[in-house]
């Protein structure tokens, strides 16, 4: 039995030209765990928002064609009862999240549809999700992975058939996101519950979905088995999809004749060993160590900070924290969610008062500096974009530092700026209504608007496909000429490979490890540690030979592509 | 192939508006308690410094969710959260708040008219703080039993109200009411609307225009405002406390003290004897 | 003298009230009041909330401030609730007193004035004992229980939870005005004005980033409400029902009003004897 089944849906938005999802048709199979993927609005949201009949219930518009998730129509039945069949967890999860403790909000669906046994089944579905022992807490205690998991348990609490979840892993660790996609696997096997993701992480594709589904400008290109659809290595990165960096890598090998032609391509690192089984390693000059030359632009000396908490004992996140950035280091700050990484950045721009220790900028302490003066030599680019965005168009944020200082020329500065980031023909826009990429675009020419000696950036990848993450890093190797000292905190270990200099990886306030990206991945007991993990390509090269060392894909078919 | 399509308001769009007027009013509010009152007695210097919050949602939005959203907002997070619950004094206040936005919020048939979003403004302000200053003389007047009796009272509060009121409207109505409103309604007008899935407001949407229905609307609910505080003190003071103990009061208190203690060791015993029940 | 104004200030920072109000919330939840049956502290809080205005007797009002006062202390109130308790009613009564001597009173108007505050601190205090000691969501059944209508219960539980999420939004975005804007030199009385001028507008200013930012999360939060049931709760009385049976009265609570009576009676009797 088919568990979802559209026929011919075309669907627009009130006051929309265009309509968003247009002549769907579609079958996913019970019992199916199915990745949804595409283009920056293709309509994958959408879509799963008609599954659930908020479209057209909630949001109006104009809806043809037919839909029904387990039989039922979704024109015929309303929300309430199509709530029960597809549980949903967005995009931003923690808007989801209404009620303070947790048991009270896993249970809280159940409790508005009148089930009496509705605290069962919220401890249940805690349990299905990992959350077992946290009933009692308050959901601020909380870190992001668990709140996420926490939405995910209000949704299941209903006993739903099928799942829909809108990319649950942007904004985590990978050890979090593991645990994720680890519950969801069990729903899927244990429950034979549906489960349909939004998803750009093509490894998790590879490694847990059964499906794989393509839209591209609102239609459906296709729905095939995942290890067949990421074969498809040209169609998806024409839709800015990429696939796994194993099977990038053994589609390019396999165009330069080293791997025969009509092999399949392998997804999986698993499926790499075999694949690549016959390559030997041709090691490559090793890459220049980066000179630490460079007077010290940040000193941290035992630096002790402590949040205070709503009940009992200040929370300690640094303890006696010792940490020296030198002029010109380029820097990744590394560790899983709640290390410290945030909370580091605010202590370097003021924005946070160490309860001890002292923090200083090229040797000046920066208790004694007005915050105002500080943003000339150091600034902080948030983590969320929208933050950053105070006035009504994107020209008026990135002139209203200089501005307000008086900058000589800035106007001409501004449009240097905006021509640089290549937003000129969006200047008049507000900045938050600009697409993710955009709004990345926006908040970086923000942040080097007044050519600060050192920028820091919290995140910059965070939510974005990974078409966009290629573009911002492009952006930041551009920015080289501007900005002498970096330090970016991030997930995103392609990032760290490619761009940083020195890592820097805290774990529970400390600094663990220090050094070059092969003084880090060469020690993988950091990796069970703290929660991070290198990229694909370098644990595949290092399965097939121990002294690997291949960050990018480029690196890995240099050292192994060579007959 | 079946099309439907739904263009109105819906219940839920309302609702939106209530949450996000409840939540931002309701932070302000929450600042301004922090910010120690210019109180003569009961005559407070009523400022409602971030009454433009609601305003300019009221104008851009569906004014009724506004205006409810923004009373509650100030009653959950200001009074409830911080413990301030001043117990029928808040449902003065509650109504005297929505009346004021709501009305400003239907005045307003175009949002990108600034004269009449200013207007508007300006008339829902002085609305709000005409009202509340006619329950606080009355208020007053209750409070202090003998308040004709004592000397310069009654003229002191009546000073210190008008003077309030003209201070307010004509000072912090302008600066805190009018302006930021006139700042932020053109600024948000078509770009906050497509975030909630709404069509920004135009001079043709039902929301606005006034008539004499809706005004009669809100006189009785400030006559209830009026009416619920009169009642409440008339009603009490029908019991009449002094004069009872006047007649028979030792008497009637030694009872009361005698029955209540009566009552405190019963229950100890009770509440030991049903723990004694559990523990077993 | 520059580092203590800074300090006082940094103690009264966006996070320090954020952490108050949610210490008032959640942070007291094992203290006696709390264990109370929402019901029986309503109630409790009518009488004491609305009884005193109505009492002239200065012994009987004084029994029932002291009885509000010890109430408070158990239910563990945080600081900030009881500061903004403290300046409330000093500033009531202070002002009140000045202003009656400036237009001509006397002493005579005085004795009033003191039992007026005595009023004003025992419904005060009787409110910050239920309000701040109860938790939100017991507090938030207990109005229903009464009738309140569901959305006000809604919004208290709502607001709880959304509180942290809104002010930490806010402080970044000041924070953002902070680092990029330029604030007036404020060392002259003419720069303090025009300091305190610019800090008022950035208020004002950044309430257009934060209606956005806060439109874009009341959409999801509204939507998710919807899926979860929020409407259908509202219009099912089985819900109500469900809710509410989470609700029992123990001896614990008979005992706490039984002494609240005792107490009450003996001030009476006081005040029918004096």
């Amino acid at each position: 039995m088919n568990a979802v089944e559209i026929d011919s849906l075309t669907y627009t938005y009130p006051g929309a030209s265009q309509p968003t999802l247009n002549g769907i048709s579609l079958r996913i199979e019970q019992g199916d765990f199915l990745a949804v993927v595409g283009n920056n609005g293709c309509g994958k949201s959408t879509l799963c928002k008609v599954l659930n009949g908020l479209i057209p219930h909630f949001i109006t518009g104009q809806f043809e064609g037919a839909v029904r998730v387990e039989g039922q129509d979704t024109l015929e039945s309303d929300v309430g009862a199509l709530a029960r069949k597809v549980g949903y967890v967005y995009q931003d999860f923690e808007n989801q999240i209404v009620r303070p403790t947790v048991l009270d909000d896993a249970s809280y669906a159940c409790l508005n549809y009148a089930l009496p046994d509705y605290r069962e089944r919220g401890r249940e579905a805690l349990r299905q999700c990992g959350l077992e022992g946290r009933e009692e807490e308050y959901v601020w205690q909380l870190s992001g992975g668990q709140t996420h998991l926490l939405a995910l348990a209000g949704a299941v609490s209903l006993r739903p058939d099928v799942l829909i979840l809108d990319e649950p892993i942007a904004q985590l660790d990978p050890m979090h996101a593991d645990r994720i996609y680890e519950v969801l696997r069990a729903l899927n096997e244990e429950q034979g519950k549906t489960i349909i993701v939004i998803e750009h992480h093509t490894e998790y594709i590879a490694d847990y979905c059964k499906h794989v589904l393509l839209m591209k400008d609102g239609q459906v290109q296709w729905l095939l088995p995942t290890r067949e659809a990421l074969q498809r290595v040209e169609e998806l990165e024409a839709c800015n999809i990429f696939p796994p960096q194993v099977t990038q890598a053994a589609h390019r090998l396999r165009a330069m004749g080293v791997l025969p032609a009509g092999a399949p391509l392998p997804t999986t690192v698993e499926e790499g060993k075999r694949a690549f089984a016959a390559l030997k390693l041709h090691p490559q000059g090793a890459a220049p160590a980066a000179e630490r030359a460079g007077e010290t632009a940040v000193s941290l000396k035992q630096v002790s900070l402590s949040y205070r908490s709503v009940k009992g004992e200040p929370r300690t996140i640094f303890d006696g924290l010792d940490l020296d950035i030198r002029r010109g280091e380029r820097v990744a700050l590394i560790g899983s969610n709640g290390a410290g990484k945030s909370t580091l950045m605010k202590l370097m721009v003021g924005l946070l008062k160490p309860k001890s220790g002292t923090v200083s900028l090229f040797g000046a302490n920066i208790g004694e500096k007005r915050a105002e003066d500080l943003s000339r030599q150091i600034s902080l680019v948030y983590q969320n974009p929208e933050e950053m965005f105070i006035k009504d168009s994107v020209r008026a944020d990135i002139a209203y530092a200089m501005q307000v200082r008086g900058v000589p020329d800035w106007e001409t500065r501004t449009d240097a700026l905006l021509e640089r980031f290549r937003l000129t023909g969006l200047q008049d826009r507000d900045g938050r209504l600009l697409s993710g990429g955009q709004m990345r675009r926006g908040s970086l020419a923000i942040g080097v608007a007044l050519e600060p000696g050192i920028l820091l950036l919290d995140e910059p990848t965070a939510n974005l496909d990974i078409a966009t993450r290629r573009e911002i890093l492009g952006v930041l190797e551009d920015m080289q000429d501007l900005i002498q000292t970096a330090v970016i905190a991030t997930h995103d270990m392609q990032l760290v490979c490619q761009w940083a200099q020195r890592i820097i990886v805290l774990c529970g306030g400390k600094v663990v490890a220090d050094g070059s990206r092969d003084e880090i991945f060469a020690r993988p007991e950091l990796a069970g540690q703290v929660g991070i993990r290198p990229p694909e390509i370098f644990t595949m090269a290092r399965a097939l030979n121990p002294d690997a060392r291949c960050y990018t894909i480029d690196a890995f078919t240099r050292c192994f592509g060579e007959a | 192939m079946r099309t439907i399509q739904k263009t109105s308001a819906t219940q839920s769009q309302k609702l939106m508006i209530f949450v996000l007027s409840m939540s931002l009013y309701g932070l302000a509010t929450l600042f301004t308690e922090l910010i120690p009152k210019f109180q003569v007695g009961l005559v407070e210097f009523s400022v409602e410094f971030f009454l433009f919050i609601p305003l300019t949602l009221a104008m851009l939005f569906d004014p009724l969710s506004a205006a409810l959203g923004a009373a509650t907002g100030e009653l959950v997070f200001s009074e409830i959260m911080l413990g301030q619950f001043g117990g029928l004094g808040e449902l003065e206040k509650f109504l005297t708040v929505t009346i004021g936005v709501y009305l400003a919020g239907r005045l307003v048939k175009d949002p990108r008219n600034r004269t009449m979003v200013g207007l508007a403004a300006i008339t829902g302000t002085a609305a709000q703080l005409f009202m509340g200053m006619v329950v606080d003389v009355v208020k007053v007047q209750l409070a202090v039993e003998d308040f004709e009796a004592v000397e310069g009272l009654p003229e002191s509060v009546f000073a210190t109200e008008g003077f309030a009121f003209l201070n307010d409207l004509l000072f912090s109505g302008i600066l805190f009411c009018l302006l930021p409103t006139l700042y932020l309604v053109p600024r948000l007008y078509g770009k906050i609307e497509p975030l909630l899935g709404m069509a920004p407001r135009t001079a043709e949407s039902p929301v606005a225009g006034l008539s004499p229905k809706i005004l009669a609307g809100c006189a009785v609910a400030f006559l209830c405002a009026v009416a619920a505080e009169l009642a409440a003190t008339a009603g009490m003071s029908l019991i009449d406390w002094e004069a009872e103990w006047a007649e028979s009061g030792t008497a009637l208190a030694i009872g009361m003290v005698c029955a209540a203690a009566l009552a405190v060791a019963a229950l100890l015993v009770i509440r030991k004897n049903s723990e004694r029940n559990v523990a077993c | 003298m520059n580092k203590l104004s800074e300090n006082l200030l940094d103690k009264f920072s966006m996070d320090f009230l954020r952490n108050q109000v949610l210490k008032n919330a959640y942070g007291n939840d094992d203290t006696v009041i709390a264990g109370l049956d929402p019901r029986v502290l309503i109630a409790w809080y009518l009488f004491f909330g609305v009884v005193p205005w109505f009492v002239q007797d200065l012994p009987f009002l004084l029994g029932c401030f002291l009885l509000v006062m010890v109430t408070t202390l158990l239910a563990r109130v945080a600081g900030l609730v009881l500061f903004l308790f403290a300046v409330g009613v000093f500033s009531q009564t202070g002002y009140l007193f000045l202003a009656t001597l400036l237009f001509g009173g006397d002493a005579s108007a005085v004795a009033p004035l003191l039992v007026l505050t005595l009023k004003v601190a025992t419904i005060s205090l009787a409110s910050v004992t239920v309000f701040s000691g109860l938790d939100p969501d017991r507090l938030s059944n207990g109005l229903m229980w009464y009738g309140c209508p569901e959305r006000l219960s809604f919004s208290i539980s709502y607001a709880y939870r959304m509180l942290p999420m809104l002010m930490e939004e806010f402080q970044n975005v000041l924070l953002s005005y902070r680092l990029r804007g330029n604030p007036p030199a404020h060392d002259t009385l003419l720069g303090k004005v025009r300091y305190l001028i610019y800090q008022v507008r950035i208020v004002v200013e950044s309430f257009y980033p934060l209606m956005l930012n806060t439109a874009k999360r009341s959409r999801t939060t509204v939507e998710a409400l919807e899926l979860r049931g929020y409407r259908y709760a509202a219009a099912d009385k089985a819900v109500k029902k469900i809710r509410l049976s989470a609700l029992k009265v123990t001896w614990n609570d008979l005992l706490f009003l039984a002494l609240s009576a005792l107490w009450t009676a003996l001030a009476a009797l006081c005040a029918a004897l004096l």
